[in-house]
């Protein structure tokens, strides 16, 4: 069992204006005048905030039920259903992560709403969002990294409550890790306390391939993931 | 008189806060909502006709782009400021008894649940539709629920949750609600939640954005 915890200062994470534009849902060179202004001292602050946090281990014993669309590790079985046990099949290993931006750039946006500025508060929420979203890339860069040196591939990320596996089988995912795992803990209703974190698995193998079309298999289809995959 | 209501509601429309802010761009320099609205005010119009004839219509406008999806959230909360910058002025009145809202709401996130953006934002909303609104904020139990109940018992009620395994808490929470005050109307939302959900589990109304949930609210009241 391999892993490695990684921590990453918010200036490290290459947190742009016009990407935090772009998941407030501004088109291209739309994001301008105070709206960018009020992104670049978002971002200002956020840069002094503790760094954020990625954890990935590795585990080699993977049993794979095709006909049950399961997934065992270490005895516990993840119901992973049909999309997500098709995509991580033939992976030799799995590695499970855990990433969280932390608990500080959420605190910043309640106060900035508490205070009555919305508008700040949902900058901040996005640029928690956004936090999360590049320090899992920077993690699964390095994962990378590693894996290709044996000759194997990755596949993408798959996270309990998206492609039909269902969000309360994180609880299993928290059983296969350390208590206070990342700093993140899960709580009764299989929430993650940072609430700015993601968890799930990567198939590691020579068999497996990277999907850059996994949208398609989703149905939902307000998620703005998409719609901004759509438009570029 | 219309003419300065339109003008205030224009300012709430297009996010012009007051005169030194330089939002939008092309109203640069021109007096804001904050200044107009005291003005009316200090020139015999009145507060009711201040938050029924400008306020209000003025933030159905914005709702109503914003589910079309021809604004986005940023701009949406542009006009809430704007909004809140006229409403500022009329919070004397509010507690004076002179100027009469239409109801209260109490909102929460429910338990087992953080998120609060959302929650938020249909918060922001419905008092811009003229409600006054308790919101007791994120993780909050059935027993915090029934005890604003308590404290209101006219008031409306809605819930919001970020994922499926919260949602199912809102289930016991109307649940709850339902068997002591079965006139509450209770009202849901959040990514998860569907209409098919609402009815299963015995809530009034469903709205997947925020300016449903004031259009609910206006007719009940009608
Ligand atoms: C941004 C996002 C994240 C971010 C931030 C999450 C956060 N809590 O801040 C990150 C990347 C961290 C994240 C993580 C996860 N997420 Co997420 N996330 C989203 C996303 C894309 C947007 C959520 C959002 O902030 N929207 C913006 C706000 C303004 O919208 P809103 O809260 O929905 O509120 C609006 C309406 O719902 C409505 N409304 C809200 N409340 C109320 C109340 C009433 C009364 C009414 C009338 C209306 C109403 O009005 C609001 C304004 O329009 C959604 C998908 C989506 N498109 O909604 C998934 C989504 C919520 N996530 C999902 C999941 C599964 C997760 C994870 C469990 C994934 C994982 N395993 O890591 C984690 C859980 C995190 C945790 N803390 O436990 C699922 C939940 C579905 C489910 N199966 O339960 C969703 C729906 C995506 C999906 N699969 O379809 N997520």
């Amino acid at each position: 069992m391999k892993g490695k915890n990684f921590s990453f200062n918010i200036s490290e994470l290459d947190l742009s204006v016009p990407r935090i534009g772009q998941m407030l849902n501004f088109g291209e060179g739309e994001c301008e005048g105070v709206f960018s202004e009020m992104i670049f001292s978002a971002l200002e602050e956020a840069e002094k905030l503790p760094p954020a946090r990625a954890e990935y281990t590795i585990f080699e014993a993977v049993k794979f039920s095709d006909a049950e669309k399961t997934i065992e590790i270490n005895d516990i079985i993840f119901e992973v259903n049909r999309i997500v046990s098709s995509q991580l099949r033939g992976s030799d290993s799995i590695a499970v992560f855990l990433c969280t931006a932390g608990p500080g750039i959420s605190e910043k946006s309640r106060q900035a709403m508490e205070a009555g500025d919305l508008l700040t508060g949902y900058i901040y929420d996005a640029v928690g969002n956004e936090i999360v979203d590049a320090a899992f890339n920077l993690l699964y860069k390095d994962l990378q990294k590693h894996t290709e040196v044996s000759g194997k591939k990755l596949t993408n990320r798959y996270n309990p409550g998206y492609c039909d596996w269902k969000v309360d089988e994180q609880e299993k995912l928290f059983r296969l890790m350390p208590d206070n795992y990342c700093g993140i803990r899960l709580n009764s209703s299989a929430l993650m306390d940072p609430e700015k974190s993601v968890s799930g698995f990567i198939g590691i193998g020579r068999n497996v391939r990277f999907n850059s079309f996994t949208c398609g298999l989703c149905d939902r289809t307000d998620c703005i993931y998409r719609n901004i995959k759509d438009k570029e | 008189m219309d003419e300065i209501l339109n003008k205030i509601a224009r300012c709430i429309q297009s996010g012009k806060i007051d005169k030194v802010s330089p939002y939008p761009p092309d109203m640069k320099g021109e007096d804001g909502a904050d200044e107009l609205t005291k003005f009316a005010l200090e020139n015999g119009i009145k507060p009711d006709q201040v938050l029924d004839l400008a306020l209000i219509p003025a933030m159905e406008t914005v709702g109503d782009r914003f589910s079309r999806k021809e604004i986005y959230v940023p701009q949406m909360l542009m006009s809430a400021k704007a909004m809140n910058s006229a409403m500022k002025h009329l919070k004397p009145f509010f507690q004076s008894g002179e100027t009469k809202r239409k109801g209260k709401f109490i909102i929460g996130t429910v338990a087992g649940d953080l998120h609060d953006i959302g929650k938020n934002l249909v918060s922001m909303m419905i008092e811009g539709g003229g409600w006054e609104v308790i919101d007791l904020g994120v993780d909050v139990s059935t027993e915090k629920f029934m005890k604003a109940i308590g404290e209101n018992p006219q008031a409306a009620v809605g819930l919001s949750a970020l994922l499926t395994t919260t949602m199912e808490n809102m289930k016991k929470t109307v649940a709850v609600i339902k068997d002591s005050y079965a006139d509450t109307r209770i009202l849901i939302g959040g990514a998860p939640v569907t209409w098919e959900y609402c009815e299963k589990i015995g809530a009034d109304f469903y709205s997947p954005d925020p300016q449903g949930a004031v259009n609910y609210l206006k007719q009940l009241v009608a």
